[in-house]
């Protein structure tokens, strides 16, 4: 009754019942903290052209080429208990049968690591250090939630699996959110109100067209 | 050791209730499986291929029921391959709905999409392939079982010390 290994596994017990006990706090503290993330996009120039896409395309396409302006904040989504947040910028459009947005397709995206998880970031050794040079000892930064982009290129050429992209009607470009915590549930932009966290206000774009594919122009006389 | 040939009922009591340790686990595994309705609602990440939010060793709890809608653009899903059985965790790109509807996934670490991970001739996958959607997270716990299927002497020299544990505990 009171060996050493007796000893150890009631030791060890204790130990992940704590462990357990405090993850479902901090999980749970999560909800405390109140969220209203804001944003505002709108589509540039769009270009669509008929071409070879990505580097394994075996045939050519019509890809889309979306660029945007975007303004947001998400500084209210970093707690303590954030480890990063995923935005992602995605172009969606409905089918010819109904209204619903059923074509959605990213043509951009960005990490925002927490202070706590810079660490864990994929840049060079000299930058990293910067980086969390930057922010040890203080409070979050609020500047970090914030984007603020210009006629931005997009990440990712779109190209449908139907293959026709060209004079789509209806577009709409939408800018979502991914929370990642450090222990506990991953969240994603809201549908729904829930107590202190809001819906994200605006980050819709106005719906706009997909152009046709420029026709060359016929060659000029000499 | 001797000693339970002599007094048999207290060794079979012993092997009963480890016996019922053993199926509860099993049980309580089993019926997460079928609430979550997903074959394996637990998973260990192994690769770097969405860091830096998933780092090799965390525990992803997933959700393979559609309770509010279908898996969607940016969520974390878990699937397979047609084919074949290693379930690999990235991140849904693209979504088009219709007939059947196709899903493009890629990894957050990643610079080109899947393509390339899926079947010959698959260019994208369907919803048959996904086997549940990230809901929860806890780092670190599952790096148990990576050194585990790393470094298989270490089950042997695991199993070793149980018994060894179990021998002694009679003494």
């Amino acid at each position: 009754m009171h060996s050493t290994i007796v000893r150890g596994q009631n030791v060890f017990g204790f130990f992940t019942t704590v462990c357990f006990v405090v993850a479902a706090l901090i999980a749970a503290s999560d909800l405390l903290a109140p969220r209203t993330p804001k944003a505002t996009v709108a589509a540039n120039t769009v270009q669509v052209v008929r071409g070879r896409p990505h580097y394994y395309s075996t045939k050519k396409e019509e890809y889309a080429i979306i660029r945007f302006t975007m303004n947001a904040d998400f500084s209210s989504l970093f707690t303590w208990n954030t480890k990063q947040v995923f935005v992602y910028v995605s172009a969606s459009w409905p089918n010819s049968t109904s209204e619903e947005l059923v074509n959605e397709a990213v043509i951009w995206d960005t990490i925002i690591t927490n202070p706590s998880a810079d660490h864990l970031q994929n840049i060079g050794p000299a930058a990293m250090k910067k980086l969390v040079k930057s922010a040890k000892g203080k409070s979050i930064d609020p500047k970090r939630g914030k984007i603020d982009l210009k006629n931005q290129k997009p990440k990712y050429q779109i190209t449908a699996p139907t293959g026709k992209l060209q004079d789509t009607d209806g577009v709409v470009l939408r800018v979502h959110y991914n929370v990642q915590p450090w222990v506990g549930v991953l969240t994603w932009t809201p549908q729904i109100e829930f107590g202190s966290w809001k819906k994200l206000k605006g980050g819709v774009s106005k719906a706009f067209k997909l152009p046709s594919i420029k026709k060359k122009d016929p060659p000029k006389k000499a | 050791m001797l000693s339970s040939l002599q007094k048999p009922r207290p060794a079979a009591a012993q092997l009963l209730s480890f016996g019922l340790i053993l199926s509860t686990a099993f049980m309580m595994w089993k019926g997460l499986s079928v609430i979550t309705d997903s074959p394996s609602p637990i998973v260990v990440v192994l690769t770097s291929s969405m860091e830096p939010a998933f780092q090799r060793g965390d525990l992803l709890f997933l959700n393979n029921r559609d309770i509010v809608s279908e898996p969607g653009v940016g969520d974390i899903v878990v699937y397979n391959v047609d084919g074949i059985d290693i379930p690999i965790v990235h991140r849904i790109i693209q979504k088009w709905e219709g007939a059947g509807t196709k899903f493009l996934t890629k990894g957050d670490n990643n610079m080109a999409d899947d393509t390339g991970l899926y079947a010959k001739g698959q260019n994208y996958l369907g919803r048959e392939n996904i086997i549940g959607s990230v809901i929860a997270y806890v780092p670190f716990v599952g790096y148990v079982t990576i050194l585990l299927s790393e470094y298989p002497w270490l089950k042997t020299v695991m199993l070793g010390l149980m018994g060894l544990m179990v021998i002694l505990q009679r003494e």
